[in-house]
């Protein structure tokens, strides 16, 4: 898919610069981006918008809330990296999200350590591990693993986490770790609310941008084309494997990032944050919002929770029902999930194909 | 000696139990090539048929006989709406089960309340042998499970449903050209490892007693154990079900539950690392 556009747009770029005459060129310009190249910083800002304002409309305690969603946001940016751009389905994002949780809750508990310099950087930098040696087990080796493999793979290693946290004394079994400390700078201390929330905000903007000029690299472009086609990129030359496990990588640290947020914002941690629940609840979030589009992540996991929130007042036992018919509905009919109704296959795609026509507009 | 019986018949009565429930999933996923994450709420609507007889008054065996048509019905409907759009993308079935999974738990956990409900043993009491005792009922798990295990051997093997299985496992195309109607024969695979859950979910229920996670317990545990036997045979998940299955149930004798439960995994995923055809490689029966 991504493969042949990139190729015409360089054909045609070729040409441009060789003998066509201009009036070609530019109709082939004019065309491109006539089906609206523009809808996606238009969704973006929007939602970063809506974001910003939303404290002041909201009440207290849907602030809360809120902020919680965006660290799930968060959460589900790390997922989508790693299945929407490099096509690696890993089951068990949670993982590294919730052994992160753990890992920042124990040193609150048995270090007093709750400065927020050191433990976003721990958190990141335990979910990285992990995800570097998970990762590193299941992709990298002499044969090249199977997706079956590798997404049953990270599957049963969350399912085992989960085992080990709620039979592991020491992590406080069922119960999970209890009244985790605030989390401090200085003597202020982060408790929830609009601070907790712009603090959050922050975070993900700025990891949103880190994220977004990653895929758009030369680095994005080849995962990518992982994703389409991965015997092709092999093909090419591209080492395969250790493209995912990158990824994988820094999947894993920016989901480890979330679950410290998640922990200090929640106050505690619990076995299902490593287990299988969480990690199948990451994968509704981008499947719903559109895999493949960082915004897409973000969208769908403040859906998926606002609706959940909205509706669990009063249908509570029917709603896990209708989240499942609405994802095989997805599933079935909008595999590219909602943000494929406001934004086309081209601007999904094609967004790497920007820097060819400006270097054509240039001399 | 008394101890080690007990010991050895426990082991073998969950080995019996994992085999059970992996033999609809292996089926599935070696003769179709789907990961159905749906296979562990078939169990549970198996188990949930079979209380549902108990609960109406009617004999529980009833229950049990009839868990294992319903159950496949569903399937057989099921593969024809949905599970059919799946075949070209293993992931993608993998989330389209998963999401199907999702509806039929849920229901069921809306239709039974958050309860742990139990549904008495058909066969009560315990076999004596000597000072020993073994449950009836689990030996007669081990019973049906043996001659499930030989049935499904023998349909494969020796009928020409059997081969008519293995020819659309094999080549597609080939069948198809041969005047198999490859899209009946998936539906009949598909019915026919959803009636295995059935069956199971209705023998086990007895013995684990209902509640809406019963059949998450045993999904990953059996998409562990037919990875370590291998894909693409029928006896290959089986055999990975029988080492599964022994290994979950004795290592807890000789070490603490929950390093056990974890070293299982561990060791299973370090094992289809290095032997990603499992157990036993290559396709057929």
């Amino acid at each position: 898919m991504l493969k042949p556009m990139s190729v015409v747009r360089q054909a045609i770029a070729a040409d441009a610069d060789d003998d066509m005459d201009g009036a070609m060129a530019e109709g082939a310009a004019a065309g491109q981006p006539a089906a609206g190249r523009r809808v996606l910083p238009i969704v973006e800002g929007v939602v970063l918008l809506a974001a910003l304002l939303a404290p002041l409309v909201l009440q207290d305690y849907l602030t809360v809330f809120a902020t919680r969603v965006i660290i799930l946001a968060l959460f589900a940016l790390s997922f989508d990296l790693v299945w929407g751009y490099a096509g690696i389905m890993s089951f068990g994002q949670a993982l590294f999200f919730g052994s992160a949780g753990y890992g920042v809750a124990l040193l609150a508990r048995d270090l007093d350590i709750t400065n927020i310099l050191l433990v976003l950087p721990a958190g990141t930098i335990i979910g990285l591990t992990f995800a570097l040696l998970l990762g590193g087990f299941l992709l990298l080796g002499r044969h090249p693993s199977s997706v079956i493999f590798v997404s049953l793979g990270t599957l049963t290693g969350s399912y085992a986490a989960d085992r080990l946290a709620r039979g592991w004394y020491y992590l406080g079994g069922q119960n999970g770790i209890p009244s985790i400390a605030p989390m401090s700078l200085g003597t202020y201390e982060f408790t929830e609310g609009p601070a907790f929330y712009y603090l959050v905000l922050g975070i993900l903007v700025a990891v949103y941008l880190l994220c977004r000029f990653l895929v758009r690299s030369q680095f994005g472009l080849a995962l990518a084309g992982l994703r389409e086609n991965e015997q092709r990129i092999a093909f090419f030359g591209y080492k395969a494997q250790h493209l995912k496990a990158i990824i994988f990588t820094i999947g894993g640290g920016v989901a480890g990032l979330a679950g410290s947020l998640y922990a200090f914002h929640e106050g505690f941690v619990w076995p299902n944050m490593v287990g299988v629940v969480v990690s199948t609840q990451v994968v509704l979030y981008v499947l719903f919002g559109g895999s493949g589009t960082l915004i897409g992540a973000v969208i769908g996991a403040v859906i998926v929770e606002g609706v959940s929130f909205w509706l669990s007042d009063n249908y509570r036992d029917i709603w896990p029902i209708i989240l499942g018919l609405l994802l095989l509905l997805v599933i079935l009919f909008r595999p590219l999930g909602l943000i494929s109704f406001v934004l086309g296959e081209r601007e999904r795609v094609g967004s790497f194909g920007a820097k060819v026509k400006e270097k054509r507009n240039a001399p | 000696m008394a101890n080690a019986f007990v010991a050895a018949f426990e082991i073998l009565s969950f080995g019996a139990i994992i085999v059970l429930i992996v033999l609809g999933l292996g089926i599935i996923a070696s003769m179709m090539g789907i990961f159905n994450f749906a296979q562990g709420e078939f169990v549970l609507l198996g188990a949930y048929i079979t209380y549902l007889a108990y609960a109406k008054g009617l004999p529980i065996w009833a229950g049990m006989v009839a868990a294992p048509f319903v159950v496949g019905a569903l399937g057989f409907v099921l593969e024809a709406l949905i599970i059919r759009r799946f075949y070209a993308a293993p992931i993608v079935a993998m989330l389209g089960t998963y999401a199907l999974g999702l509806i039929i738990r849920e229901s069921v956990r809306g239709l039974i309340g958050g309860f742990y409900l139990t549904v008495p043993e058909p066969i009560g009491g315990s076999i004596d042998i000597g000072a020993m005792h073994i449950s009836a009922w689990r030996f007669t798990i081990i019973v049906i499970t043996l001659l499930v295990m030989g049935g499904c051997y023998l349909l494969l093997s020796r009928t020409s449903f059997g081969l008519r299985v293995r020819a659309t496992l094999e080549n597609p195309s080939l069948a198809r050209a041969s005047g198999i109607s490859t899209p009946l024969i998936y539906g009949a695979t598909f019915a026919f490892g959803a009636a295995l859950a059935g069956l199971a979910g209705a023998l086990i229920v007895p013995v684990f007693s209902l509640f809406a996670d019963l059949g998450l317990r045993f999904l990953i545990q059996g998409f562990v154990a037919v990875m370590v036997g291998g894909v693409g045979s029928f006896i290959g998940p089986v055999a990975g079900a029988g080492v599964i299955g022994t290994l979950s149930a004795a290592l807890p004798w000789v070490m603490a539950p929950v390093v056990a439960d974890v070293l299982v995994f561990v060791l299973a995923i370090v094992f289809i690392k290095f032997r990603p055809q499992g157990l036993i490689a290559g396709k057929g029966v």
